[in-house]
């Protein structure tokens, strides 16, 4: 059995002693689409950083295709793992292409720079995420959901196995949220790469991802297919909100895609 | 700093001397001779006499002399004195600018250096034998370096008290090749002090403030200076800052000491009289209710150069009027003396 | 086929690409040739003229070892050769080191408006050269006085003062390095003013170093410096990757490879110690670092390999025309002069600047 391209084993960690996740235990296989989900404070963003190493767990292990990630450099991760993050600040102006580029850094060598190979790639993420009308524009005049874009732009560049994205739709109209979730399907087929999105959409969630994990309070609260993970019961539970303001009875209903 | 040693027979037999010397005395506006008139060489020397030389100066170090210099570059407006003073004014190429402008023969001489900086490119091209700096930052001491550094010899001076003004004036005959000339002037000026020590020794000292600026702060004179040195020759009781690196003067101090005559060393940067008085809080003492605030040239006061005289007289003119000295003309710069405290 | 790592795309997909890309071939040549021109000027030119052909003659009887017959005298080989040729040279040096560490900085820090001084390395500075003032003792090392030694370890302690202080509290890390830098740098310069206070004579030498200026320039000063700085300088371009990295935050070059702890204290350490050489040198000489490394993102983007070393180029000749019209205009310091180039620079920056920059 090939090991799995992300796995928590019985974690705990938080800031400040107080902890945000108590001991979760979780694997995705590589090739798998995965829906985070949770209410506010659950501690999807941390999970987020303990998967990319920015965060060490106080107890438990965190591993990549079953290594451990405390043994792995910043790099190795790196070209692993792309994230696409909710939000990023541009102190200088940069154009959109030169902000893209930037996914190719794990894959640049640190004197000679970006290759042929390297511009090829940006250029087919630019076209992938549908920026190519914005090229030579300044990044930071872009509106908020160009900017998202961008910034799923810089992932697509990196061309990881595993791509993270954290609340990747906030600033999205409806037409571009499902852009960028039939992107993440095309990515998940064609190039089999592992995709976990951390959404507060649960529709998005729904109707896009096979598995969704719920996360309540740092735990796992549920973990399956749609109408498992979302049942009513579990909306009650974990939400705090009537199922029916949710939906939820359509999931079962709803072809995944 | 050296103490000035008191050698009373020694004095007695100069004060005769002084009182020989009728023509002897500063005299404000340079006659022909200026400063005090050199008693004429017996005979010429040797022009290559006294050289090469190894002077030690100021800094330290061991300046080396070949040969009588024919190009000598002065940075200080002391040094430019003391040449033109012993004869060696021809020679001098270079200059650093002078707020006195003195003495008028050496206005034409090109101007190497100010207070902004030396320019050593200046000083280069003119290939000098000889660079007189300042010592104690008066030059830079960069610059002496970089002269230095491009095989220029520098002979550094500087007067922390009265007698090294003489000294420094013999060592820059001896380097200038004018040893005789030079030692004769510091001699005569040697005898004109202890004249004066002699003449305002017995006498009652007044308390007097030198003041030596008045922007942003008030002022004055630091402990052991060399200008308190000069008052104390010239008979009177200086009021000092009570430091000897701090020359800001505490406004409150100076009231508790109440200054019996108050000189206006910053004269020239339009201080008067009448700007003092109404100082706030100043009407109380007793120099400002006598009206005893006077003027006075500060450079001929401060200059260690040969008009060191002249300073020293100005200052006993503004302080003991009643004194005779002789051969001493009343500079122009002192007020007329009302009463004053005797 | 650019071989300087032009971040954009083949030409083929973007059709103003090659115009781009072309750009910084075309502005590192025109810092060349006005490096060139300035160098050329720097020799010329003094209080003293000299005629172009002897200045010729004595560049290609030194550099080239010929034997060339001297039309010139030896005061003036020593005016071209050991006073300007050194003060340019230096001019240079200085004018590159900190126009890198400036654009270190700014990346670093990630604030458009930091520069080589922005973590106290002045006040740093400055507050050991008073000191040195201070100290009645005389020593020389290699040309290198008590001054330029404490305004060098100044510079470099301060920043080290900083770097741990500011690691106290959990504010974010770069946040908490800017303001204890402010705050360092005021506590140094109230140190600073004490020491004035206390200096009498020396006050001068003290102000003259705070103005800055090339007069003490000289080859063993400039042996001193040079490697230090170019060394430094060559080291924060081989960095260029994790400057980049750093331009979408610290998390995010993590993400994208970066050791970002690591490359925090390298980069600082670098900048400030080409900032230390310079300062040590030459005195506190403002705007260059800070404006140039702007103008020249304007210019050709915010990629490091690219504005690392144009920096490098235009601060070298930004500092060498400064310092001849400093020495042209009468011998004013030459911290005037960029300062005079520099801030209407930093004015119009500061218009046209995008009010904020959240992506």
């Amino acid at each position: 059995m090939t090991r799995p391209a992300i796995e928590l084993r019985g974690v705990t960690a938080g800031y400040a002693g107080r902890a945000v996740i108590r001991d979760v235990t979780l694997s995705v296989d590589a090739g798998e689409r995965v829906a985070l989900v949770g209410p506010n404070g659950a501690g999807k963003s941390t999970l987020l950083r303990l998967v990319t190493g920015l965060l060490r767990p106080t107890a438990g292990e965190v591993l990549l295709d079953g290594v451990g990630i405390a043994s792995l450099s910043r790099e190795a991760i790196a070209r692993r793992i792309a994230v696409v993050p909710q939000v990023a600040q541009l102190p200088f102006s940069a154009r959109v292409e030169q902000v893209v580029a930037l996914g190719r850094l794990p894959h640049e060598n640190p004197l000679r720079g970006p290759r042929p190979a390297d511009h090829a790639a940006v250029a087919a993420a630019i076209e992938r995420v549908g920026l190519s009308a914005l090229v030579g524009r300044d990044a930071r005049e872009l509106s908020l959901g160009e900017r998202q874009l961008v910034l799923v732009a810089v992932a697509v560049a990196q061309a990881a196995p595993v791509v993270l994205l954290d609340e990747p739709t906030v600033h999205l109209d409806i037409r571009h949220q499902v852009d960028v979730m039939d992107l993440l399907a095309d990515l998940n087929r064609r190039e089999g790469a592992t995709i976990v999105a951390v959404l507060h959409d649960l529709h998005l969630a729904a109707r896009s991802f096979t598995r969704i994990v719920v996360l309540a309070e740092g735990r796992v609260a549920a973990d399956g297919p749609p109408d498992v993970a979302l049942s009513p019961d579990r909306i009650r539970d974990v939400f705090r909100v009537d199922p029916w303001v949710v939906g939820a009875a359509a999931w079962a209903s709803v072809p995944p895609r | 700093m050296r103490a000035r040693p008191i050698r009373p027979t020694l004095v007695l037999l100069l004060a005769l001397l002084a009182a020989a010397c009728s023509q002897a005395g500063a005299t404000p506006t340079p006659p022909a001779t200026p400063s005090p008139a050199i008693p004429p060489s017996p005979s010429a020397s040797p022009p290559t006499a006294g050289f090469p030389v190894t002077l030690t100066d100021y800094s330290g170090t061991d300046v080396e002399i070949p040969a009588e210099p024919e190009t000598i570059v002065s940075l200080t407006p002391a040094a430019t004195e003391i040449l033109f003073a012993i004869e060696a004014g021809y020679r001098v190429v270079g200059k650093v600018e002078d707020i006195a402008n003195h003495p008028p023969e050496a206005a034409d001489v090109p101007v190497v250096a100010t207070f902004a900086g030396v320019d050593i490119e200046k000083i280069v091209a003119l290939e000098p034998d000889l660079v007189i700096a300042g010592g104690n930052g008066g030059t830079p001491e960069d610059a002496i370096e970089r002269l230095r550094a491009l095989d220029l010899p520098v002979l550094v001076v500087y007067a922390a008290d009265i007698e090294d003004v003489f000294t420094d004036m013999e060592q820059i005959g001896v380097a200038a090749g004018e040893a005789e000339r030079s030692r004769d002037l510091a001699d005569a000026m040697r005898a004109q002090f202890d004249a004066v020590d002699a003449a305002t020794r017995e006498l009652d000292r007044p308390r007097v403030f030198y003041e030596t600026g008045d922007q942003p702060a008030i002022y004055g004179v630091a402990d052991d200076s060399f200008v308190a040195s000069m008052l104390e020759l010239a008979g009177a009781d200086p009021i000092t800052t009570g430091s000897s690196t701090v020359w800001e003067m505490s406004q409150e101090r100076l009231v508790a000491e109440d200054p019996e005559i108050i000189l206006l060393g910053d004269a020239a940067y339009g201080v008067s009289p009448e700007g003092v008085a109404a100082r706030p809080g100043w009407a109380e003492m007793t120099a400002v209710e006598a009206n005893a605030i006077r003027p006075i040239d500060d450079i001929v006061v401060t200059r260690p150069g040969p008009r060191l005289v002249q300073g020293l007289h100005g200052l006993v003119a503004a302080i003991h009027p009643e004194v005779e000295i002789s051969g001493a003309s009343s500079p122009p710069s002192s007020a007329s003396p009302a009463a004053s405290g005797g | 086929m650019a071989s300087r790592g032009q971040v954009v795309a083949p030409a083929s997909s973007f059709p103003s690409a090659g115009l781009i890309r072309r750009r910084p071939i075309v502005l590192g040549l025109a810092g060349l040739a006005a490096l060139a021109v300035a160098l050329a000027a720097g020799v010329g030119f003094g209080s003293v003229a000299v005629a172009p052909g002897e200045t010729l003659g004595i560049l290609t009887s030194r550099v080239l070892g010929l034997d060339v017959t001297r039309t010139w005298s030896a005061a003036t080989e020593a005016i071209v050769w050991d006073l300007r040729l050194p003060r340019v040279l230096t001019a240079m040096v200085v004018g590159v080191g900190l126009a890198v560490a400036g654009a270190t900085f700014q990346g670093l820090l990630r604030n458009p408006l930091a520069d080589p001084y922005v973590l106290g390395t002045a006040s740093g500075a400055a507050l050991g050269a008073a000191i040195a003032v201070l100290i009645p003792v005389r020593i020389v090392f290699l040309e290198f006085g008590l001054l330029h030694g404490f305004a060098f370890l100044g510079a470099l302690g301060s920043v080290v003062a900083v770097y741990r202080l500011s690691r106290i509290g959990g504010m974010a890390p770069l946040t908490s390095l800017l303001l204890t830098g402010y705050a360092l740098g005021s506590l140094m310069a109230a140190g600073l003013a004490m020491a004035m206070h206390l200096s009498g004579a020396a006050l001068r030498q003290i102000f003259t170093y705070l103005l800055g200026s090339f007069d003490a320039a000289s080859w063993g000063r400039l042996a001193g410096a040079a490697p230090l700085v170019l060394v430094g300088v060559l080291l924060v371009m081989s960095r260029a990757r994790a400057l980049n990295g750093l331009l979408l935050g610290e998390e995010t070059a993590a993400h994208l490879g970066v050791d970002v702890r690591r490359e925090r204290v390298t980069l600082l350490a670098l900048g400030s110690l080409i900032t230390a050489a310079a300062v040590a040198v030459s005195g506190l000489i403002g705007f260059v670092g800070l404006v140039v490394p702007h103008v020249v993102r304007l210019l050709v983007g915010p990629n490091a390999r690219l504005v690392v070393p144009l920096s490098a180029l235009f601060g070298a000749g930004l500092m060498t025309f400064a310092d001849l019209a400093a020495r042209m205009l009468g011998e004013i310091p030459v911290g005037v002069v960029t300062a005079v180039i520099g801030a209407p620079f930093f004015l119009v920056l500061l218009r046209r600047s995008r009010t904020g920059y959240e992506l």
